[in-house]
């Protein structure tokens, strides 16, 4: 660069008054050559991926849903909501479970904009979560949730209960209850698409009944049960609840058409399994 | 001062090398998901709401990883991935369960790459992250999403 400028410091003037614009030139068609040599192909051939090389589906979050439907339409999401979230039986995969849906109950009344069942659903995730010895990973995210609510600041509360989703899944993976922390992911699950079917029920779509359409987030539920090491897990009477109901649903959810009987009929199956889930009798 | 904290036996001394050699390893995997986050923030500003759960991990020169998504139609996504490692290049492109090619934009700048997708119908998408350069032989790499 100093070969190309006239004297020294800030007074240095260009030797070549033309050279900004041959520079500019010359990168922006570097850039352009540069884009066109990254262009990605069109097509690939997903079988040909390792499946080693395949990483797992995250689970959505049921806000991720919750928005398209009132793209859709008007939900009435407080005719959603429910007054009893359910009972602690002491049983650690049902309060697993029940945490799970307990949280999505909290997207719920952040869709309603219900700051105060916001704040009660925090109360309760803290409560849940100390019956699985995770409730010091939940503290602060509690109140963050009562905070924000309080503000109605519905998107940062719908990244607090993301947070505290995965704080909760984190703690309980760091205690080696990672099998149980899968549960977590399930209730939420459950209670989103017994809401989703409960809504586009009410007011059929196409479009609507489209959004269950989840055959891998199934069949990733499906392995997670089945792969469990804890024998003692997987024969818990509503661990192989749940995983009947993946069995029933999974030949209507992958369908490209979804008929308003589908619907119906997945949100009979999820309402039986979040009653069983919610229920003392466990 | 806890005096049991201190008494240098040979099983601790071991233990703090252990953690000492393996405090870097973290550090990255962090710093990456970190520089992910960093790369997302223009997407908060437009309204999108960042998921708390992460893909990430390590990966050689050209090597490439495909990450399983669940995707709704009439939401639009950005993928955001970053690496620490300075003077990497990496990318991410989404593609549906067919195959195709499936994003509406894509750009890469260095150890920053990022992907937006507007479903055309909901299902299982796929975001195939590459390192296409790196000065190190495994190249760390955080990928984050956010919906709107």
């Amino acid at each position: 660069m100093r070969a190309l400028l006239t004297g020294n410091g800030p007074s240095a003037k260009l030797i070549f008054p033309m050279l900004p614009r041959l520079i500019t030139t010359a990168l922006c068609g570097f850039a352009v050559a540069n884009a066109v040599a990254e262009q990605p192909p069109a097509t690939i051939d997903l079988s040909k991926f390792p499946a080693a090389a395949v990483e797992d589906v995250v689970v959505p979050v049921p806000s991720e849903i919750f928005i398209v439907l009132d793209k859709l339409g008007t939900p009435n999401w407080k005719g959603e909501l429910r007054d009893h979230l359910g009972t602690n039986t002491g049983n650690r995969a049902q309060i697993a479970l029940l945490l799970g849906t307990v949280i999505a109950d909290g997207f719920i009344a952040v869709e309603a904009e219900d700051s105060e069942k916001v704040k009660q659903i925090g109360q309760e995730v803290l409560v849940l979560a100390d019956g699985i010895n995770v409730r010091k990973a939940v503290i602060a995210r509690s109140k963050s949730i009562t905070d924000k609510a309080e503000a109605k600041d519905w998107r940062a509360v719908r990244s607090e209960l993301d947070g505290a989703l995965q704080d909760v899944r984190g703690a309980m993976q760091e205690l080696g209850d990672d099998e149980l922390a899968q549960l977590v992911s399930l209730g939420g699950w459950i209670r989103g698409t017994q809401v989703l079917t409960s809504i586009v029920g009410q007011n059929y779509s196409p479009a609507g009944a489209e959004l269950l359409n989840q055959p891998e987030l199934l069949n990733y539920f499906a392995r997670r049960i089945d792969e469990m090491r804890s024998r003692n897990l997987k024969k818990e009477e509503l661990v192989v609840k749940v995983r009947k109901l993946l069995r029933d649903i999974k030949p209507i959810i992958g369908k490209d058409t979804i008929t308003v009987e589908n619907v119906q009929k997945v949100n009979k199956l999820t309402t039986d399994t979040v009653t069983a889930i919610t229920s003392e009798d466990q | 001062m806890n005096r049991r904290f201190l008494s240098l036996s040979p099983v601790r001394v071991l233990v703090a090398l252990a953690v000492l050699c393996l405090t870097p390893l973290y550090a990255t995997v962090d710093d990456a998901l970190s520089f992910a986050h960093e790369c997302a923030v223009p997407y908060v500003k437009q309204g999108f709401t960042i998921r708390e759960d992460a893909w990430g991990g390590d990966l050689g020169v050209k090597d490439q990883k495909a990450v399983t998504a669940q995707l709704f139609k009439g939401n639009e996504y950005w993928f955001c991935m970053a690496t620490d490692v300075k003077g990497a290049v990496i990318n991410v492109h989404i593609y549906d369960s067919q195959g195709r090619l499936a994003e509406s934009e894509a750009w890469q700048k260095g150890r920053f790459a990022a992907a937006k997708v507007v479903p055309r119908a909901t299902g299982t998408y796929y975001a195939i992250v590459t390192i296409e350069k790196s000065p190190q032989e495994r190249t760390h790499w955080a990928l984050v999403y956010g919906y709107r």
